[in-house]
């Protein structure tokens, strides 16, 4: 296996932001939660945050997989394997961000030995558990030769369930919250579902453009526009409901809802809020309503970015907006109790509203962690999808990557001629099939 | 049953903070925590007053846990390290605490503080009550109503040093204890009433 020059970098890199990640974890292990931004006011910050974005495109992912083998969309097929692996890759790295995030991970096993049914946190990493391992079966139904079309479906209609259900219960661990203004909705968990579903989907159409580009799976230029049309569906109903929420917030004008309205629009929340309503919302919507729009793979690349950037400031703004101000307000306020305060004499350890930001830990880390999952990515596309295109009895056999294939080819012939090639291993597989 | 329970007389409190810091000394509470802060109300400045001169007020606000009969902290805890003894307060188990502040999020109050690092304590030894369990780096800690006190028969020391006899403890399942009166009396109310939780400290005035 050759692989080429560009490819090669890009695995040294994430190698070395993952590196990076691994030792500001193990010195937060070592000093404790303390080397983060959070304090008692704004006690959960970007690792929840990521958590709930990582979720968010695992559950999509899956839902699209899972949906589209139940409802044998076969002109989607193509894209079932790829979704499915970056549901794993990213529920994975969720939980593995939930894990960070506990004070006492040491303790973990107290979820199983002494659980409490009543919290959503309990159901949320059972369904999660169970998540990833209906994953993983589907994902070795569809690559094994034991997966026969039968036992896909049979996965496939127990995924789709737990994919709606992920985000559902993440939302409540927010939503049944009567503590935190911004939380307490019974919206949150339809807008969990359609934030999965719109970030879940870009993710996949990127992941597909990137592929095609390489010529290792083919999603064909009508895969990737219908793709696209339901992406702009998924992210108007997302919008939508952002907008009822808002709506009902304003309304009633009651004091708190309004300072975090004002949080929202022109505090600190402003520029997540704002870039997630114009760059995660009107644009995209606004460029896949055309369907011009929708066969330029550019384009479509660009929108979904746009989604995926829009969803993760939802997920900062909807997370922080509401450890903002204490429901019982006074002077001193709160007390922060984390390190960065620590050696601050006096008042300065006290604040009246709460205020958050990562630490360089907690940025390495994060960022290690989502290094983490494009390199998965890249190894699992190199072991399944790659191998898929140069093997040719394998296709037709898994029933689901047969589709289209020629006409794949066909259609990304001049992309081909123009594009660099990163996979050496396809190249070597095209030119055997040509032979 | 027993459903322990203070009443604060806002009217008699004179702010003085005696309470937080008999509290810290009691509990072992390390530096940059405090398990009861007393606000200066709607103020965002300690000792503030509300309204123009010569018309101001100044309300002092102390917050603790709440012990609420119906703990938003107690059904969000994952593996029930938070729960609601048989005295009717709510508690923490420690050992089953697994850090991950899902009550710090449910608690209407803020009453909860973490363990953000090693506890650092000014003397650098552990100090108050040697009943009372050292907390660990990574895990939660609240007011526990002076627990290892009103086990036995002694009040929490919030109420026993308050100078201005502004705290009242009792049981309010004893219909003639006086915090059962207290809690009778015109101007008894709740923080943050509307939220449900039914706390088991109560305000008056």
């Amino acid at each position: 296996m050759s692989l080429t020059r560009p490819y090669k970098i890009t695995i040294a890199v994430l190698a070395v932001l993952v590196a990076l990640g691994m030792g500001a974890y193990i010195f937060q292990l070592v000093g404790g939660l303390g080397v983060t931004g959070m304090s008692n006011g704004t006690s959960w910050g970007l690792y929840i945050a990521g958590f709930m974005f990582l979720e968010g495109l695992g559950a999509g992912a899956l839902a699209i997989a899972s949906g589209v083998t139940v409802f044998r969309a076969s002109a989607y097929r193509a894209a079932v394997l790829p979704a499915v692996i970056i549901s794993v890759v990213c529920m994975l790295l969720a939980g593995a961000l939930v894990l960070i995030d506990l004070g006492g991970v040491v303790r973990i096993a107290n979820m199983m030995l002494s659980f409490n049914p009543a919290s959503p946190l309990f159901w949320d990493v059972c369904l999660v558990s169970c998540f990833l391992v209906v994953g993983v079966v589907f994902l070795y139904l569809l690559t094994s030769k034991r997966g026969t079309a039968a036992s896909q479906m049979a996965t496939a209609r127990i995924a789709l369930p737990i994919a709606v259900l992920v985000p559902s219960v993440t939302a409540w661990l927010f939503g049944l919250q009567i503590a935190r203004e911004g939380w307490y909705s019974s919206i949150m968990a339809p807008l969990f579902v359609a934030s999965a579903l719109d970030s879940g989907l870009a993710l996949l159409v990127l992941a597909l453009i990137w592929l095609n580009r390489n010529r290792v799976r083919a999603g064909s230029e009508r895969c990737l526009s219908g793709l696209a049309g339901l992406l702009a569906l998924f992210v108007a109903v997302d919008g939508y409901m952002v907008g009822c929420e808002v709506l009902t917030m304003a309304y009633p004008g009651t004091e708190g809802a309004a300072a975090l309205l004002a949080e929202m629009t022109s505090g600190s929340m402003a520029p997540f809020f704002w870039i997630e309503v114009i760059v995660g919302v009107f644009a995209p919507c606004l460029i896949l309503a055309f369907a011009k729009n929708r066969r330029r793979p550019g384009i479509v690349a660009l929108a979904s970015a746009g989604v995926l950037a829009g969803v993760f400031c939802k997920r900062i703004w909807l997370l922080l907006g509401s450890f903002v101000y204490p429901n019982v307000a006074g002077a001193p306020g709160l007390i922060s109790g984390s390190s960065s305060t620590q050696g601050v004499e006096g008042v300065h350890g006290w604040t009246v509203v709460s205020s958050y930001a990562p630490t360089l830990p907690e940025v390495l880390i994060v960022a290690g962690v989502f290094a983490l999952g494009v390199l998965a990515f890249l190894v699992l596309a190199q072991r399944f999808l790659v191998d898929d295109v140069s093997s040719e009895e394998g296709l037709t056999d898994k029933g689901m990557l047969a589709v289209e294939r020629e006409d794949v080819v066909a259609s990304h012939e001049p992309i081909e001629a123009s594009l660099d090639c990163r996979f050496g291993t396809v190249r070597a597989g095209e030119q055997e099939r040509s032979q | 049953m027993t459903k322990l329970a203070i009443a604060i007389d806002l009217d008699r409190c004179v702010g003085c903070h005696t309470c937080a810091n008999a509290c810290k000394m009691q509990n072992n509470v390390p530096m940059g925590m405090l398990w009861n802060r007393i606000l200066t109300k709607d103020c965002d400045v300690i000792d503030g007053a509300v309204g123009e001169y010569p018309a101001l007020a100044r309300t002092y606000l102390p917050v603790q846990c709440q012990h609420c009969a119906n703990a938003p902290c107690q059904k969000a805890c994952p593996t029930g390290a938070t729960y609601k003894d048989e005295k009717g307060r709510v508690e923490v188990d420690y050992d089953k605490c697994i850090g991950c502040r899902m009550c710090m999020a449910a608690c209407p109050y803020n009453a909860r503080v973490f363990n953000w690092d090693d506890p650092v304590r000014e003397p650098g030894f552990d100090y108050g009550d040697a009943r009372v369990p050292v907390r660990a780096k990574g895990v939660v800690e609240k007011c526990t109503l002076c627990k290892e006190r009103t086990d036995g028969d002694e009040v929490p020391l919030c109420v026993r040093v308050c100078p201005a006899r502004a705290r009242i403890f009792g049981d309010l399942d004893d219909p003639d204890s006086e915090i059962s009166r207290a809690a009778l009396r015109s101007g008894a109310h709740h923080l943050l009433e509307e939220k449900g939780s039914r706390p088991q400290i109560f305000y008056i005035g």
